[in-house]
């Protein structure tokens, strides 16, 4: 009996969770998502598709990962995609030039964290807005990633990185692609920091009421900071992975990917007015994100379809939650006078 | 039967558990500057909302020009001719002078502005009023008077009969407020009336004509000023006794624990100085706009301040964020719950554990769940919290049970210095006693209590000495055995005189 009640409480508490509720809301869409293409084409769900599917969708959950971070803080990080290009331009440059992979890989990531550095004291010192500031970093990366080899693409990193390709994208560990295992790692600690960590409270803090949190003694251009270094780690991340699967420093690589990396967070219940939304419902949000591109694409849709449907998804889903959260004000009210 | 341009019979509104206006009738006569006088919360701005319909009345009778008039709105007032000057001024910054006057009544032909015939009809207003205004500024680069005096030009090129103005000489220099008495005199004698909404008694005999003055929602008097004083006029404000009852507890004053010295944050913080024992609770009293909230701000590090020095125990301070006096032991309850206090969207447990992370996370920074949940048990069950779970958002409390959740957080550390700042705002009666009591507790466990109120019966209840501030200065300290209502009031409007002794020929 006692233990009965125990589970119950148990279920109750992870049900209480955060933003549990719009997970639980969007995981059934991805099924239905799934089962749908399933039919349109049964070769949907063929090992290979599946396999590269989940490539495909990791870099998004990646960023997603960042993206939640920065607007769980109640910021926005636009300058995601030209990280990206920045660190696939950098690490190849490096590579090419006959620099270890390690050493490439670890100079790529300073760079990336200088941007995000950036990007936290100009939002929490200077009080940029945060779409104005990010906008301006983004410039400022995408311009990096072409002036490091003289506005051209790289040459190929060459045979000696072949272990550096094999670590980010062509390799498998356990029969899976390696970028998965990176996706879930990176999944596994960020959410970790976010959920039981004081850093990760902060964060859900600041987004929630700044001025609350100031008075409460917590640092908010300290936590707004390390947002927003999460955010470039992470984009630095899929910056590696880009170049590990062309074998080279393409200057335009990441282009779009910000926004991409908003709608895995925002399909995935994390709210873009800050406090609330939990990395589960990133992933979520990225596989519903991968399944649309994929599963259109299979059924023969067009380019231009599928990022209309994927569009009227996002709008559709932050629709959702701002509907259910003027109902609950109004409940609120209603019960209390 | 004289000439009324406002009538109002029997005018009453209520807010959800507030009567804010009982019953009130009055009346405007044309060229008659009345001052609309009470404490905080007496009902003067409801009072005026109506007239310029921002709010509707409940019940009652409102004639304008002896004409009944229903479903007021802002724009029907305006068509009525009355017009209100608030406190905050309401411009857009970024236009111009003649903008502004014509926002919303812009003249068009054909589709176009005409802008020509809008400077120049603004121009002839400023003329009229006599004051050196370009109506091509940018009002963003005006001074607030003259900001103000774009105010006045506004009403007046709507035509307004009536103008009401809610404390206009508060930003002012007394240069100023020279010129703004010119042009109220000046308006008056046009035959237009005027409704002046003043914290600065004295100011009054410089213009007025007749005072009526609310208190807790009800009219109390009106009479001529030359036929009544300062002091007679204090008396009726306050005029209340003490119903409630509070509960208060006897404790012995321990050693001094905080001495602030010299403190000077801005304008409304100006070389502020006091102590604070162990065992009582200081009170600090003052109107709207005295400086309190901005002197608890100060001392908490959440403003910048200027100078001052800031003294716990022998120690001297240097508190530069908030994060610097909590670890002192010196902490804040702050007036507005949902904006300073709570992370609404957050649980309960999480608001209070966010200023105490530090007591539960191991050294990487990890939060022991178990740790929390002890923390949050403790809190919830000594301050009696009243809720489903832990889990629930703070926000879908009640508001007592919120304050409960912003004092908790605090609790959960050793706190010294307890700063409550208008702890009993919006919540009930039983929760008002609960915040009480706590404060007692404190007080008994010999824990300073600084008490920021606006409500001069719960400071007089709860405190063990009384500071009076006035316009960001302490006019007065009080021992609780000699303070009474009409004491505090006395120095809450002790404003350093700006006018000079003898009223100025202003015709």
């Amino acid at each position: 009996m006692e233990a009965k009640m125990k589970k119950q409480g148990k279920i109750k508490r992870f049900l209480a969770i955060r933003g549990m509720g719009q997970v639980i809301t969007v995981t059934f869409g991805l099924i239905a998502l799934c089962i749908v293409f399933g039919i349109l084409n049964p070769t949907f769900f063929s090992s290979k598709n599946v396999a590269n599917l989940l490539r495909q969708i990791a870099p998004i959950i990646i960023i997603g990962i960042g993206q939640s971070y920065v607007l769980i803080t109640g910021n926005i990080d636009l300058s995601i995609g030209s990280v990206i290009g920045m660190s696939c331009m950098i690490s190849a440059k490096l590579m090419t030039m006959g620099m270890s992979p390690v050493t490439a890989v670890i100079l790529t990531y300073l760079a990336a964290l200088g941007v995000g550095i950036a990007n936290g004291q100009l939002v929490s010192k200077a009080k940029l807005p945060p779409f104005i500031a990010t906008l301006g970093t983004m410039t400022i990366a995408r311009g990096i990633a072409q002036i490091v080899n003289n506005n051209y693409n790289t040459d190929s990193i060459g045979e000696a990185a072949e272990g550096f390709r094999n670590f980010f994208y062509y390799g498998r560990t356990l029969n899976v692609f390696n970028t998965i295992w990176i996706a879930l790692a990176l999944w596994f600690v960020f959410n970790f920091i976010l959920s039981k960590t004081r850093t990760g409270r902060h964060v859900y803090a600041v987004g929630s009421n700044i001025n609350a949190s100031h008075l409460s003694g917590v640092n908010i251009s300290a936590t707004t900071t390390k947002a927003y270094m999460v955010s470039a780690f992470c984009a630095a991340t899929v910056g590696l992975v880009q170049t590990a699967t062309s074998g080279m420093g393409t200057m335009d690589a990441g282009t779009g990917y910000e926004m991409y990396a908003v709608a895995a967070s925002v399909i995935g219940g994390v709210s873009t007015l800050g406090g609330q939304g939990i990395l589960l419902g990133t992933i979520v949000g990225a596989s519903i994100w991968g399944v649309l591109q994929n599963g259109l694409q299979f059924a023969g849709a067009p380019v231009a379809i599928r990022n209309i449907v994927i569009g009227i998804i996002v709008v559709v889903s932050v629709l959702m939650d701002v509907l259910v959260r003027s109902n609950k004000a109004r409940t609120l009210r209603k019960s209390k006078s | 039967m004289e000439n009324y341009i406002i009538e109002a019979i029997n005018v009453s509104k209520s807010f959800p558990g507030v009567r804010a206006l009982n019953q009130v009738s009055f009346n405007l006569k044309v060229g008659e500057v009345l001052a609309l006088l009470g404490e905080n919360g007496a009902g003067k701005s409801t009072l005026v909302k109506i007239l310029s319909g921002v709010y509707t009345k409940d019940e009652g009778i409102l004639k304008i020009f002896g004409e009944e008039v229903e479903g007021m709105n802002p724009l029907k007032a305006r068509e009525k001719g009355i017009a209100i000057i608030h406190q905050e001024l309401n411009m857009c910054a970024h236009l111009t002078v003649t903008e502004n006057i014509f926002l919303g009544r812009e003249i068009i032909q054909n589709g176009m502005l005409k802008d020509k015939e809008m400077g120049k009809e603004a121009k002839r207003i400023l003329d009229e009023l006599n004051v050196d205004i370009d109506p091509d500024a940018v009002v963003g680069n005006l001074s607030v008077s003259k900001q103000q005096m774009v105010e006045i030009a506004k009403a007046l090129s709507t035509n307004a009969q009536v103008i009401i103005m809610d404390e206009p000489t508060s930003a002012l220099t007394s240069k100023e407020i020279d010129d703004l008495f010119r042009i109220i005199k000046k308006l008056k004698a046009e035959g237009r009336s005027i409704i002046y909404i003043s914290h600065k008694l004295e100011e009054l005999q410089y213009i007025i004509d007749r005072v009526m003055i609310l208190r807790d929602g009800e009219y109390i008097t009106s009479m001529d000023f030359k036929d009544t004083s300062l002091k007679e006029i204090i008396a009726y404000m306050v005029g209340r006794e003490i119903k409630e009852k509070f509960p208060r507890v006897e404790s012995h004053k321990g050693k001094k624990l905080l001495e602030i010295k010299n403190l000077n944050a801005g304008a409304l913080v100006r070389d502020i100085s006091f102590d604070l024992y162990q065992g009582e609770i200081v009170g600090i009293a003052g109107l709207m706009g005295a400086g309190r909230t901005e002197t608890t701000r100060a001392i908490f590090g959440a403003d910048p301040k200027q100078s001052g020095e800031i003294i716990l125990e022998g120690n001297n301070l240097s508190i530069n964020k908030p994060m610097d006096s909590i670890k002192h032991g010196i902490v804040l309850v702050p007036e507005d719950r949902k904006r300073d206090g709570l992370c609404t969207k957050l649980s309960v447990s999480d608001n209070i554990s966010l200023p105490n992370l530090d007591s539960i996370c191991d050294r990487f920074g990890v939060v022991s769940r178990k740790k929390e949940q002890e923390m949050t048990e403790k809190a919830v069950k000594d301050l009696q919290i009243r809720l489903a779970n832990a889990d629930v958002d703070s926000g879908s409390l009640s508001g007592g049970n919120q304050q409960k959740v912003v004092v908790g957080k605090w609790l959960a550390r050793n706190s010294k210095v307890v700063i409550f700042d208008e702890p009993t705002r919006g919540i009930d009666v039983a929760a008002k006693v609960e915040i009480y009591n706590l404060m007692n507790e404190l007080k008994e466990k010999g824990i300073g209590v600084l008490f920021v109120s606006s409500e001069l019966p719960e400071i007089l209840g709860i405190s063990d000495r009384i500071i009076v501030m006035c316009d960001g200065r302490i006019t007065k300290e009080l021992d609780r055995k000699e303070a009474t209502q009409d004491l505090i009031l006395e120095y809450a409007t002790k404003f350093e005189n700006k006018m000079g002794k003898e009223p100025a020929d202003l015709q």
